[in-house]
């Protein structure tokens, strides 16, 4: 559950960072978003980064659950920013592992 | 006055970090190593044998402090768990002079105290972070309390002083001086932010009693102990009958206390008046199991074994200020989320440390166009160096001090507080001979010579070396080893940084600034 958290906060903070002009340049070499383009991954970004708090919630309680997901979103934001900056496509495959690899540590129960 | 509000702002943000920075700095690292205080004990005391928490520890601690205190009035047992495996007690000492209580350490299994070292431990950077050293415990606090006053007020301007603070979110642009600093400082300030936040509000409610006793003093007048019986739920005091009884058995208590916390473990044994009719056996809940500090606590009869006081839950106030006093220590956290708060804390020291640095840097280059740079630029500057640099190298003199100080030595364990303000000490002379990057330098890679240097000294002087705790299994001790190689790589990398940095292309005059400025926002 709580390998499920981290992978579903890092996909949305790398959404989120996609549909910012300056980090999709860093990863696309174009400052040019179509709108359609922004739209979902701005909104799909927010919904993953809500959804990555419902596997801990659930797991830890609400006391515990809050404070761990306000843990993992510092340590899955703060290694994708160094990423865009010095990796920024192993910081694009990372985020589009995450959520395979969060599903598989989910079924094996991690 | 487009902008009045945020630039009193930013001058509040930069006035409030900077006096109190270097003080706020050497809290968050100590603070951040108190959050290993266990671990750090363990690796201290390498005397100290491998053994494994079970149900009978409270049985034979209470055997062992019958034998070797039976006239003492109270008993405090704290029992082992996964990450200190050793039983420690201490015990009022009626006949003592002086400072009245006693303490042991005691091996888990056998209750025969354990041979080790004088040595402070975990405890030195535990009690440094809210005290300080040297200058006297109600001092220290204050001290710290107001700096952390300091730090909720550059905290919270901080934010409002950050315009873009969602453009910028994960924005880090390396190599271009004053700007990347200040991209670091955001980074680990805003990505961090709620852990910040906690930390330095809660680290104000732990001396609230301390700094803001008013409220209390005006409902309790000159009553504390009332104030604290009704708000934590102690049980009242019993008086000694003077006719003596003996101890009931503590393991049923054990197994009643685990059957009404629905399997939670006793973290704590308080046993007041052994020995006599009116003992009482109070049995505390482990720390690790709860949000909350406030204790959860069963008192028994000590004779008969009857339950006397149940603390139940605490009500909301109360438990409010024990689930921030929790969230502040982090003890119930468990491998993964110490990790979680490690990191944070991390950030936290760094961005006290980009902080100052920025402050420095500023200066710097607005000197760099006027003429010669200035004594408070020069001051900053050096206290930079001492503090962000010479505090890791400290930490690394106090690890080295407890392997190398011969075992004999009086007050062996002050010796080690000693040699670690020594080292501190020769840091802050050294940049008065080796000035700038030179200095930054030099105690960089010294601070990562002594950590990595540690595990070797660690095999040269005890038996607790990397391939032996590997071999038995003694995981605490081969990831404290690994984890000082890391803190050794770390100091390395920022030394490396440092000497291979080029200061940036001469600044260009301020009239091609402004020129390229006005450039930038004729641009679309």
């Amino acid at each position: 559950m709580i390998g499920l958290g981290f992978a579903l906060a890092y996909a949305g903070f790398s959404a989120l960072c996609l549909a910012m002009e300056r980090h999709h340049e860093q990863v696309f070499r174009s400052r040019r978003i179509p709108p359609w383009r922004r739209l979902a991954l701005a909104g799909g970004g927010w919904l993953l980064l809500g959804a990555s708090a419902l596997p801990l919630l659930q797991a830890l309680g609400w006391g515990m659950g809050l404070v761990f997901w306000a843990g993992i979103l510092t340590v899955t934001a703060m290694p994708l920013a160094m990423l865009l900056t010095y990796a920024p496509r192993l910081a694009l495959a990372l985020a589009g592992l995450s959520l395979p690899a969060g599903l598989v540590l989910l079924l094996c129960g991690a | 006055m487009k902008d009045g509000f945020r630039q009193s702002m930013a001058w509040l943000h930069t006035w409030a970090g900077l006096l109190v920075g270097w003080v706020l700095f050497a809290v968050f690292l100590t603070g951040t190593a108190a959050y290993l205080r266990p671990e750090i004990s363990y690796w201290m005391r390498p005397e100290l044998a491998l053994s494994r928490p079970g149900p009978e520890n409270a049985a034979v601690a209470v055997a062992a402090m019958q034998a070797m205190a039976p006239d003492s009035p109270s008993w405090f047992i704290t029992l082992p768990n996964e990450r200190e495996t050793v039983t420690r007690v201490f015990w009022r000492d009626p006949k003592a002079q002086g400072r009245r209580f006693r303490d042991a350490v005691l091996d888990a299994d056998t209750g025969q105290p354990v041979a080790a070292r004088e040595t402070l431990g975990g405890d030195f950077f535990y009690v440094f972070h809210f005290q300080l050293h040297y200058v006297g415990v109600l001092w220290g606090r204050w001290i710290v309390s107001i700096c952390t006053m300091f730090m909720l007020v550059a905290i919270v301007s901080g934010i409002i002083t950050h315009r873009r603070i969602f453009a910028d979110f994960f924005t880090f642009r390396p190599g271009k001086g004053q700007r990347s600093w200040l991209d670091g400082h955001n980074v680990c300030s805003v990505l961090a932010l709620p852990y910040h936040l906690m930390i330095t509000y809660t680290g104000l409610v732990l001396f609230m009693l301390m700094v803001m006793p008013w409220g209390i003093d005006r409902a309790y007048p000159g009553q504390r102990a009332a104030f604290n019986t009704e708000a934590f739920g102690n049980a009242p005091p019993r008086q000694r009958a003077g006719t003596p009884a003996p101890l009931a058995a503590v393991t049923p208590l054990m197994e009643e206390a685990r059957q009404r916390w629905q399997g939670g473990r006793v973290g704590r044994v308080i046993v007041q008046n052994p020995g006599d009719a009116h003992a009482t056996i109070q049995l505390i809940r482990a720390e690790s199991e709860r949000l909350s500090y406030n204790q959860q606590s069963l008192t028994f009869d000590g004779t008969t074994g009857a339950l006397i006081h149940d603390s139940g839950d605490s009500g909301a106030a109360a438990e409010v200020r024990g689930v921030m006093y929790g969230l502040h220590i982090g003890r119930f956290a468990g491998p993964l989320l110490r990790g979680l708060f490690l990191l944070s804390g991390l950030a936290g020291t760094a961005m006290v440390a980009t902080g100052c640095i920025l402050w420095a840097t500023k200066q710097r280059q607005q000197a760099a166009r006027r003429g010669a740079a200035g004594f408070g630029t020069r001051l900053v500057e050096h206290l930079n160096i001492a503090a962000i640099a010479g505090l890791p190298l400290a930490m690394a003199a106090f690890f080295w001090a407890n392997r190398v100080l011969p075992q004999g030595l009086a007050q062996r364990g002050a010796w080690e507080a000693h040699v670690f303000f020594i080292a501190w000490g020769l840091c802050l002379l050294h940049p008065l001979l080796r000035r700038g990057r030179r200095a930054w330098v030099e105690q960089f890679a010294a601070g990562a010579l002594g950590f990595a240097l540690l595990p070797v000294l660690n095999a040269l002087f005890t038996t607790q070396h990397l391939p032996a705790t590997l071999a038995r299994g003694d995981w605490v001790r081969v990831w404290f080893d690994l984890g000082l190689l890391g803190c050794g790589a770390l100091l390395g990398l920022l030394a490396w940084k440092v000497a291979r940095h080029r200061p940036s292309a001469p600044l260009p005059r301020p009239a091609a600034v402004l020129a390229l400025r006005s450039l930038a926002e004729a641009a679309p």
